[in-house]
């Protein structure tokens, strides 16, 4: 019985000096791996062009139709996306999302990516829907760099992608 | 001719002689894949993707016989030695067709890879994206990487707007063909055309204003690609993301069937749907962009009663219950008659059907009609439901040995598709007549174009029986026939010389229009709103021809009337007319201002909106009695009931309604209206509910019967209540057989170009003619003739014009191509007067005077006015038809 207590205590002990692996989180935050899914942002061109065409190709891979996109016609004087057309409207239900990757894959222009992001909760489920102006990145971010997946795969991305990749 | 027979792929195939290889092989189940071929028009070849292997029968040049080979059988030999064009190559017997070989594969791959060159792989923004034949062809034939440099593409600049509504993407385009051959062939609109060569090859448009024709939305149907795109539908949806809901067009009496595609409860595009007797796979522009009224935020959505002289909004249950209980009272008070409905002809059937129920049987009222009440009104013609023409005619079917007479109508303008129903009779060998008081556009392309002069049409219908009951045989149909001999007495009084005198032709030319009407196996005479104007004089005369000839009661041949509204004929069936010892519509305004009529109930129609006299004399009505509106929008009409009810669409309802040809169609909801509303039938049944509690004397009839729970209970009770619609249900009306070439792999036919027909073709009525012992009572009508009064010297009609600019336009793309209101004049005339383009002109008759701007055309005769009937266009004019009227240059 003595053994017994002295083999569970060493264990114990031998933790007791460890470094723990856990973390005090909210306070200190793991980083996540490099795919790793979480919220979706939609990335811009380097010149602050939206790289999102408003194909709607995210929302028809979706399998939990958490993405609702009304595309539009730019404004050739004063454009929002390259070519002709932009989502006027572009929302993710989050609470919908199950954070499998698809859009990314349809998107014909790497637009939408799913980031680090982990943290969503809401107080009501109206809030969960984001919409264009939360996921849309500031005009100076999230341009220019080929998609980690297909960096690591040696690959660059589909033709109407390369507009300036 | 025999069949000839095929061996496709190794499935053995006979086909009538002359097919082409794509064809049949579609009837041996094997998609061959095409491009630039469209089974509606004439094969050219120019896209190269149906390359097939052919083997005939080797034939021994000396002996012209069939080599045998060693095993017995022919031997066979690859034609021309190389890959033949399957869309331009006929069957023969014994032939060969391989479609799967590595040869054929090669080239597939190689046309799809060369048309690829220089397309801009946009599919992810193209509207065409997911409905794209260039998109599945690729995946199912086409190579799996291209040769060529991504870099090194060809770009335009896109779009180029060929008009308003049709824009064109030259990068997309694959050169196919197909939409000037559409234009060239099946519309007769060449407007479209090739420009430049070689790798600047593009299509252009070259008629101002840009597609100058009224049927440009098919063109964007049929191309393969994305190069003609629909500016209506530009960027609003992917099509994977529509759900479609079949439909009928209400715009004219074709009776279109069409497919809603909505979104978000939000209306995205109108497609076609095919139905071979009414449409086929067509849909003019008005029916396809002019559909968008019903989303106006201009549209009433909630009741609205009088309060202290203004309209206030209200609910349904107070609005109606107003109704039930001034009617009643106006009833009791003034009797019956004081009582009367007027009811658009545009509404489905039930609508009607309840409508005449609520006034006749409820309110005892004889006083029923579906026109406006303005001198110009068309007379009720019941000579479709007489002799219309016969059950299961099918114009799609008929060619050779067809004559269709076209006489005081203007099919473009009137019922669009028509037109191309009758240039299809044209193509396959059937003549189409003209007869019409000033150029059309059908006359252009027609067997023969006659001018009449104006307002001979009567004397022209005259004539024409005339020559018919002097030259008809026996045709067995005479035991059917009764007043024959009044018509022979009347017609005596008439001389021939003095009927084409008036009507302005030749002899010759009469005979060679009554020679192709009687010696042809299918004859049809068609007739529109000019003839239907005039009324009996010219519709009872045609109608008496086609009885004494024999030409009526079976199918293909008989009357079409193109009717002003969309269910003018289930109108007539209905009894929304003026039964014995009742008024219409024009005699109603007459009670009005003579203080006889009291309570009026106007559902879907604006006569106020279309003349003063009748606005002041619904004044009156509302100030001494009581006016009840339905309407969509906030009409002239509407603005002086004293209880508006807004009207629902086609699109939020469902219903069934009659087009020209008696056929019954069935229409779904496919949107949700913008708040809660009623259709008519139920506005009716709630009526006539509440009356009943409010009666107290028996001049209101207690309302009973009317327990109906959705639309089709009322459609039932038609069916049951009215014989000539006995077994029109909504089952009978989803019935569809397999159309045209709809084959196993129609993908690669039609892709986007239209639906296939699987929710019904709908029912097509009997006439009286179908019934093998019904009797026709024929007549002869004297001609109508328009003298000269002092002054008014020149002769003036209102030509009907498919854009109009009425209620449907709001919101359309159409906008810039509804006509504004002008007058045509002739070159002597203008001349005469001085009066040159865009001049101002005094237009007086003797009821009234206008100011219009002058248009010339140089195909009108002298003292011809036309004054086409559009929103603008005064209507203080006219008398009838025809109104004898001066012109003058306006200072």
């Amino acid at each position: 019985m003595l053994g017994a207590l002295i083999k569970g205590l060493s264990t114990t002990f031998k933790y007791l000096f460890k470094k723990p692996v856990t973390v005090e989180y909210p306070e200190v935050k793991r980083p996540v791996r490099e795919r790793f899914r979480g919220r979706h942002e939609l990335k811009r061109f380097e010149n602050g062009m939206e790289r999102c065409i408003g194909c709607a190709l995210c929302a028809a891979a979706c399998p939990s139709d958490a993405i609702l996109v009304i595309p539009a016609e730019n404004n050739p004087a004063a454009p929002n996306s390259p070519g002709e057309r932009y989502a006027a409207r572009y929302e993710i239900n989050m609470l919908r999302c199950i954070f499998c990757g698809y859009c990314e894959d349809a998107c014909p222009t790497n637009a939408i990516v799913l980031e680090h992001q982990y943290e969503l909760s809401f107080y009501d489920r109206k809030s969960s829907i984001y919409d264009k102006s939360m996921l849309l990145v500031a005009v100076d971010k999230g341009h220019g760099e080929i998609p980690p997946v297909l960096q690591q795969l040696n690959r660059r991305p589909s033709p109407p992608a390369q507009i300036d990749l | 001719m025999p069949d000839v027979n095929v061996i496709i792929d190794g499935k053995s195939v006979a086909v009538p002689p002359g097919t082409n290889i794509v064809d049949a092989a579609r009837h041996a189940d094997v998609a061959i894949p095409v491009f630039c071929y469209h089974p509606k028009m004439k094969p050219v070849g120019m896209c190269r993707m149906c390359l097939v292997e052919v083997w005939t029968p080797r034939i021994d040049p000396a002996t012209r016989q069939v080599v045998m080979g060693p095993d017995g059988l022919p031997q066979m030999a690859l034609m021309m030695n190389k890959l033949q064009a399957a869309c331009v190559t006929p069957v023969s017997d014994g032939m060969v067709i391989k479609t799967t070989t590595e040869k054929v594969k090669f080239a597939q791959r190689g046309v799809l890879e060369f048309l690829l060159t220089s397309h801009p792989l946009d599919c992810p923004v193209c509207d065409k994206g997911g409905e794209c034949p260039l998109q599945n062809l690729t995946m199912q034939w086409g190579p799996e990487v291209s040769r060529f440099d991504y870099a090194d593409k060809v770009h335009f600049e896109k779009p180029v707007k060929l008009s308003d509504v049709i824009y064109l993407d030259r990068e997309r385009c694959i050169l196919c063909s197909r939409c000037v051959r559409f234009q060239d062939d099946i519309a007769g609109d060449s407007v479209l055309g090739f420009d430049n060569r070689g790798r600047s090859w593009e299509i252009i448009s070259k008629s101002e204003p840009g597609f100058d024709s009224k049927f440009s939305g098919n063109t964007t149907d049929i191309c393969p690609v994305g190069a003609l795109t629909n500016a209506d539908f530009r960027f609003r949806a992917r099509v994977w993301e529509v759900r479609s809901t079949p439909s009928v067009c209400t715009h004219c009496s074709v009776g279109c069937n069409l497919t809603i595609d909505a979104r978000q409860n939000k209306l995205m595009r109108i497609m076609p749907r095919e139905n071979d007797t009414v449409n086929e796979i067509w849909l003019c522009d008005k029916g396809r962009m002019g559909q968008r009224f019903f989303e106006s935020v201009t549209r009433i959505t909630t009741p609205m009663v009088r309060h202290n002289g203004k309209l206030v909004e209200s609910t349904w249950e107070d609005a109606l219950n107003r109704i039930a209980s001034n009617m009643a009272n106006i009833v009791e008070r003034s009797g019956n008659n004081a009582v009367a409905g007027l009811i658009s002809d545009n509404l489905p059937n039930e609508d009607l059907y309840a409508f005449r129920k609520l006034i006749s049987d409820v309110y005892g009222s004889a006083s029923l009609d579906h026109r406006l009440g303005l001198l110009t009104d068309v007379s009720i013609d019941d000579a479709p439901l007489q002799v219309g023409v016969g059950r299961d005619t099918n114009l799609m079917t008929i060619g050779k040995g067809t004559s269709v007479l076209v006489i005081a109508a203007d099919p473009e303008e009137e019922a669009p598709v028509y037109l191309l129903r009758l240039r299809g009779i044209q193509s396959r060998g059937g003549a189409v007549h003209v007869v019409n008081s000033f150029a059309t556009k059908l006359g252009k392309t027609a067997s023969s174009d006659t001018r009449i002069a104006q307002g001979g049409e009567s004397a022209f219908a005259l004539a024409f029986l005339k020559q018919v009951v002097d030259a008809q045989a026996a045709t067995g149909f005479e035991r059917r026939l009764r007043g024959l001999d009044e018509v022979r007495q009347q017609l005596a009084k008439h001389s021939l010389e003095s009927l084409l005198a008036t009507a302005g032709i030749s002899a010759d030319q009469l005979k060679k229009v009554v020679d192709a009407y009687m010696t042809a196996s299918n004859s049809i005479i068609m007739y529109g709103r000019t003839a239907l104007q005039i009324g009996a004089a010219v519709t009872q005369n045609l109608a008496s021809a086609a009885m004494i000839t024999g030409k009526c009661g079976k199918a293909n041949n008989g009357l079409i009337a193109l009717t002003n509204g969309a269910n003018t004929i289930g109108a007539t069936a209905l009894g929304i007319r003026p039964a014995k010892g009742g008024a219409n519509a024009n005699e109603m305004w007459s009670q009005a201002e003579q203080g006889q009529l009291r309570g009026l109930f106007i559902v879907g129609i604006d006569p106020a909106g279309k003349s003063e006299r009748v606005a002041q004399a619904l004044e009156a009505v509302a100030k001494h009695g009581f006016v009840a509106v339905q309407s969509m929008f906030m009409s002239e009409t509407a603005k002086r009931a004293d209880v508006v009810l807004p009207l629902m669409a086609t699109a939020e309802r469902d219903g069934t309604i009659t087009n020209a040809e008696r056929r019954v169609q069935r229409f779904r909801t496919a949107t949700a209206a913008p708040a809660a509303m009623m259709p008519t039938w139920q506005v009716c049944a709630t009526v006539a509910e509440y009356a009943t509690a409010s009666v107290s004397n028996g001049r209101t009839a207690v309302a009973s019967g009317w327990n109906y729970a959705v639309t089709s209970d009322v459609t039932d009770e038609i069916a049951s209540a009215q014989a000539r619609f006995a077994g029109v249900t909504y089952t009978s009306l989803d019935l569809s057989i397999n159309s045209w070439g709809r084959q196993t792999n129609e993908l690669f036919y039609y892709d986007g170009t239209s639906y296939s027909n699987s929710e019904g073709l709908g029912v097509q009525l009997a006439s009286i003619a179908d019934d093998s012992n019904a009797p026709l009572h024929t007549a002869a009508v004297a001609p109508v003739v328009y003298e000269p009064k002092g002054e008014f010297t020149m002769l003036m009609q209102m030509p009907v014009r498919a854009y109009d600019g009425g209620e449907w336009s709001t919101d359309s793309k159409l906008a810039s191509r509804q006509v504004t209101a002008h007058v045509v004049l002739s070159v002597a005339d203008a001349s005469r007067w001085g009066i040159a383009i865009g001049d101002l002109v005094a237009l007086s008759s003797p009821v009234g005077s206008a100011l219009v701007r002058a248009q010339i055309d140089a195909g009108l005769a002298e003292g011809q006015v036309l004054l086409p009937d559009v929103a603008g266009a005064p209507t203080n004019l006219a008398l009838g038809a025809y109104t004898r009227v001066s012109v003058r240059r306006a200072e």
